[in-house]
């Protein structure tokens, strides 16, 4: 199991170096340069040529990587041509608003899906099972940011109990903290609970049809027991991957979330970003979302190496 | 311009104004202790608006988001310019002009500091001119060009000696170019605004928030709200929808009028739709085919039904205008006439110039108003024959590249919000609609050298030649709508320079 | 990074099918002996699917008005004869716009997805038929592309080549191809344990023809089925894109856009909103109920051929 572990450090070690030769190679294919969209359209030549020195853009290739590789080792991404500011800071602000906001909705996304994909199984051929079937169907097809924008509609600028958008960070205000995450999570995790509860629904279906069941049943077991016992432990395996792999997308997918509730996370910094042609800052938030993945991967293959006691053996 | 008095001045100010000398200060911020007289007065108000600054720094970053936010809060000139687009004094507590208007004298407000504590003085007057000539970047320094010498005579007196007369120069003093810094606060302009209006940049969040706090010290009255956070969003909508929520007090600037409607009708809500000097512009590449040929620019002019246009793209708000000369400007004529809707006159001239069917590239920024109006243009365009095939490029980055420097386009859109820029846009063949200036160039110089009536006369006729040669066309003069909450007032109803005055922000 | 290699029940592995979930809907799932016979999930999926392609094959024979036609004097009109979805902001036809976003929605998922079948498929039985070093170098780069999720790409190839139908396609086409990598690698490995293939390596077939003869036929239904999953993806991934701008641009009428467009007047035209979401919920429905109807033909785990 160490070795397991071992082997997908290494893995996650060369993978991540190799997409950061990725990205930097190919944020220098962006027509543009830095030093003249930073100046504007008068800029005199001199004036170029002293910028260029001042962002470095001047030197070679490989010396302008791997001071950037050797600044993301160090947590240290650099300054901003545009902003000026030091990209370090501001993106730990925004990972953690990204974190927060899609954590918390996948943790709700969670707890909706799990009873309910599992009631949809065992209820499998009754009318209860059937609609949450169906409900999990017109859940996953409609698109994030319109389940947003109804919300909003709804509860924020209809009924008034919550706000339309807006962030306050915990520590501000604990109260407003919430009440302007409830909207938006729940955008989030509606879709997001659809998408789980098909999971987990057809993970139990699927335990439920497994000889070793049949067997526990037939040790006398009830079917309830039976299920709890060990079925509960396989069907986690393939709900476990697809939290992962959904936190992972989620992290730049709730952009959309994010642009609709006017929240300060990483997606819309990207966005931002790209949008000023500040492309340090691009390359700087992509590596993060790419780390973050890969991290996201690297975990759920350790749980799985826990959870699984055949794969102990098998790797 | 008279600023809202405020009946509470905190002792410590008082003592600090007394210390500096400030004779004239008459008010100062409300400490906001609780003992205000309002009673439960809001005592801040936050802003809405679209399009984020990107840094503090406008003297190297192009764009108008940044004198938006500072310029009258933050940085102020000599001069200003008042809701009707007329040049009052500010900084300056008046001024002579020689008879060969060419020497400015400039007498100083006294006992005006900055938010740094540093002292205003004639000083800073003759470095801040001086420096943007040598450290500006931004395209507008080309307006401080004329300028020969400014000598400090002493420490309430300043002299500017012009190289030629100029109307043009002491209203761009109201402009950025005319905004006054400290000497010792521009080594961080990117990150700190320091100058010496009423409000202090308290904190600046990019791509979210900036924060004025009113000042202690302020020289002049202060304004009605302690604090004034400018909030900035993504979309209109998300605008609204905060205001209707309340977590806005006033939306500035409203990008998408479809959504006034709801507030119109609700008394809880004051909505105002002035004027601004920002023309949407159709902008046609003089220098490259067909757009070289007058004919096939006149057709384009008269295949437009510009209130359609504006009807359906900005819902009817905002006004026809035919050239960068706007209502508020001193020159302003009504040239609508010259090129009625009139699709048969467009196919006759295409055929005439050989451009039947013509194929053209129509470059849209990303920006809500040129998306709103490149369909439909498309569509009126396609009457008459002109097939326009829309390519989107983001602004500002990819439009300032492409349509800006490299003039690589034959159609564009684009919101001009510079005021009095008619010759920036047209008297440079260099500029990127590449117009030939020969027959404006000689009538533009001795307007901007004569008197005040020369300078109209001329002006007029260089705007009737560019219209008469349809250099280029506006679709609409863009409207300047504001929605606040019905107890927010001082609001500015116009923005006519680019600079948003909140100084006059008071509660009911 | 392996997680592919788990064996992760029931069908494939769920991460190639972020959203698309395993296992039909409303109907058994439950092992179900008998014949084969269309199942209701299937016939939905069918249905809606047909909807739509019907929808964007009259596009190109007849449309009511010309969808980028803007009549001013008739904006913003609601349901009538002359306009059976009424008319948008500039006066243009809904139910036209509608008939050609079908159109765009279909043309952005077939190329996406088959960018995705014709790189990700062979790759991955090579994968499976080789192994070693090939596989481990094309597992890993597999990895890399699924560290940019077709959002991250299509914002980067934006920045890159400015937004389009084009680099929205190529974006979500490259981010689905891992999908049938895994997929075919892992179907594939199931194949090559089999005893015809056993026999045909004995008999020493060349790795090609095993390929083309053995592996081929054998996991087709399973690129099938996740072809059908990753369309769905494809449809709401357009629609995110358009809605963040970086989709198909104006006047080419797409339902993502339509969507964005209208959220200006929800107030007053809520219909403007209704029309394309049902569309693009349609859509995707379809393209769901299809894949989970085909899981189950395919899958001989879930089709009743076990126990």
């Amino acid at each position: 199991m160490a070795i397991r572990i071992l082997i997908n450090l290494a893995r996650f070690a060369v993978t991540y170096v190799v997409a950061t030769v990725v990205v930097f190679l190919f944020m220098r294919l962006i027509p543009g340069d830095p030093a003249q969209i930073a100046l504007g359209v008068n800029a005199t030549p001199e004036l170029l040529e002293q910028t260029r020195r001042e962002f470095g853009t001047d030197r070679p290739l490989i010396v302008q990587y791997f001071e950037w590789f050797g600044g993301l080792l160090t947590g240290d991404f650099g300054t901003s041509y545009v902003t000026h500011n030091d990209i370090s800071p501001l993106v730990i602000d925004r990972v953690q608003v990204s974190l927060i906001l899609v954590l918390t909705a996948m943790v709700v996304a969670l707890l909706v899906a799990i009873p309910l994909g599992t009631w949809a199984a065992v209820k499998h051929r009754n009318f209860s099972g059937v609609v949450i079937g169906l409900g999990s169907q017109v859940g996953v097809a409609i698109p994030g940011f319109l389940a947003g924008i109804l919300l909003v509609i709804v509860f924020a600028v209809g009924l008034g109990w919550l706000p339309a958008n807006g962030w306050t960070a915990p520590a501000e205000d604990f109260g407003d903290f919430i009440r302007r995450l409830i909207l938006p999570v729940v955008a989030l995790a509606s879709v997001q609970g659809a998408i789980l509860t098909r999971y987990v629904r057809s993970a139990v279906l699927e335990v439920m049809s497994e000889d070793y069941l049949r067997t526990a049943r037939a040790k006398g077991l009830s079917k309830n027991g039976a299920l709890l016992k060990h079925g509960l432990r396989n069907a986690a395996i393939p709900v476990i991957t697809v939290t992962g792999v959904q936190i992972a997308a989620l992290i730049i997918g709730a952009v959309v979330i994010e642009r609709v509730f006017v929240i300060p996370g990483l997606g819309s910094m990207l966005l931002d970003a790209v949008g000023n042609r500040d492309m340090l800052t691009v390359q700087s938030v992509v590596m993060v979302l790419v780390a973050i993945t890969l991290i996201l991967n690297l975990v759920v293959d350790i749980l799985y190496t826990i959870i699984d006691p055949r794969l102990r053996r098998s790797a | 311009m008279m600023r809202r008095r405020n009946a509470i001045l905190p002792a410590a100010a008082l003592a600090a104004a007394a210390a500096l000398g400030l004779s004239a200060c008459s008010a100062g911020a409300d400490s906001g202790s609780g003992g205000d007289s309002g009673g439960d007065k809001p005592t801040t108000a936050t802003i809405a608006l679209t399009g984020t600054p990107t840094n503090l720094d406008f003297t190297t970053t192009a764009g108008s988001a940044i004198p938006q936010a500072l310029m009258s809060n933050v940085y102020e000139g000599l001069v200003e310019l008042d809701q009707e687009g007329e040049i009052q004094p500010l900084l300056a507590t008046d001024w002579t002009i020689s008879d060969d208007r060419t020497t400015y004298t400039f007498t100083l407000q006294d006992g005006v500091t900055f938010s740094n504590g540093d002292e205003f003085t004639a000083d800073d007057v003759k470095f801040s001119f001086d420096r943007v000539k040598t450290d500006w970047v931004s395209s507008l320094k080309a307006k401080m060009d004329v300028v020969d010498s400014v000598e400090v005579t002493s420490p309430t007196e300043v002299v500017v000696k012009l190289s030629k007369p100029s109307n043009a120069w002491l209203f761009s003093l109201a402009t950025p170019v005319g905004a006054i810094f400290s000497e010792d606060a521009v080594d961080d302009l990117a990150n700190t605004a320091v100058g010496t209006g009423p409000y202090a940049v308290e904190k600046w969040t990019p791509n979210e928030s900036l924060v004025f706090e009113t000042r202690d010290d302020y020289w002049g009255e202060a304004p009605g709200v302690e604090e004034v956070t400018l909030k900035y969003f993504a979309d209109a909508n998300a605008t609204t929808n905060a205001l209707q929520t309340g977590d806005v007090d006033a939306i500035a600037n409203l990008q998408a009028p479809e959504l006034l409607s709801s507030f119109e009708s609700d008394d809880a809500y004051t909505v105002t739709t002035g004027t601004s000097s920002g023309e949407v512009s159709l902008s046609l590449n003089n220098q490259a085919a067909p757009f070289d040929d007058v004919r096939v620019r006149q057709a384009v002019l008269y295949a437009l039904d510009k209130q359609a246009i504006l009807d359906t793209a900005w819902n009817g708000y905002g006004s026809l205008v035919a050239t960068y000369a706007t209502p508020t400007d001193p020159y302003y004529e009504d040239l609508n006439d010259k090129y009625p809707y009139d699709p048969e006159k467009a196919k006759d001239l295409l055929k005439e110039a050989g451009q039947e069917n013509l194929d053209i590239s129509f470059t849209v920024p990303t920006r809500p108003y040129a998306q709103a109006v490149s369909e439909i243009v498309v569509s009126q365009l396609a009457d008459v024959g002109i097939n326009a095939t829309i390519e989107s490029a983001e602004f500002p980055a990819v439009w300032l590249d492409k349509v800006f420097t490299q003039h690589d386009y034959q159609m564009t859109t684009v919101l001009a919000v510079e005021a009095r820029d008619i010759l920036t846009v047209f008297n440079d063949p260099n500029y990127y609609i590449g117009y030939d200036n020969s027959k404006i160039a000689p009538i533009a110089e001795k307007a901007d050298a004569a008197d005040e009536e020369g300078y109209v006369d001329g002006m007029k006729q260089v705007a009737e030649q560019i219209v008469d040669d349809a250099a280029s066309g506006v679709l609409f003069l863009f409207p300047n709508i504001t929605v606040s909450k019905a107890g927010l007032q001082g609001m500015p109803e116009n923005a006519i320079i680019e600079a948003l005055d909140l100084t006059n922000l008071s509660w009911k | 990074m392996t997680t592919q290699q788990v064996p992760t029940p029931p069908s494939q592995a769920p991460r190639t099918t972020a959203i698309s979930a395993p296992g039909n809907a409303s109907t058994s799932a439950a092992p179900r002996p008998g014949k084969r016979r269309l199942s209701t999930t299937l016939i939905i999926g069918i249905i809606l699917i047909g909807l739509v392609a019907i929808a964007a094959i009259v596009s190109f024979i007849w449309t009511p008005y010309d969808p980028t036609q803007a009549m001013p004097a008739d904006r913003l009109e609601g349901s009538s004869l002359a306009h059976l979805m009424g008319t948008d902001r500039y006066g243009r036809d809904v139910f036209s716009a509608m008939l050609y976003g079908a159109r765009i929605t279909l043309f952005v998922g077939v190329i996406s997805v088959g960018i995705a079948i014709i790189v990700g498929t062979p790759l991955g039985i090579l994968a499976g038929i080789r192994g070693g070093w090939i596989e481990e170098v094309i597992m890993r780069t597999s990895d890399i592309a699924l560290a940019f999720p077709a959002l991250l790409l299509a914002i980067m190839f934006s920045a890159v080549f400015g937004a389009s139908t084009l680099t929205a396609m190529v974006a979500i086409g490259i981010a689905t191809i891992p999908g049938f990598a895994r997929v075919a690698r892992s179907g594939t490995l199931q194949v090559m344990t089999t005893e015809y293939v056993l026999a045909a390596r004995a008999a020493s077939q060349s790795r090609f023809r095993i390929a083309v003869r053995h592996v081929l036929p054998n996991i087709i239904g399973m690129v099938v089925v996740q072809s059908s999953v990753s369309f769905a993806l494809a449809v709401l991934a357009e629609a995110g894109l358009s809605f963040l701008g970086l989709g198909t641009p104006p006047p080419t009428p797409s339902w993502g856009r339509m969507l964005q467009e209208s959220q200006q007047f929800l107030g007053t035209e809520p219909m403007l909103a209704v029309w394309p979401g049902l569309a693009i919920a349609i859509a995707v429905m379809g393209f769901n109920l299809l894949g989970d109807g085909l899981r189950d033909r395919f899958d001989p785990k879930l089709n009743g051929s076990r126990g």
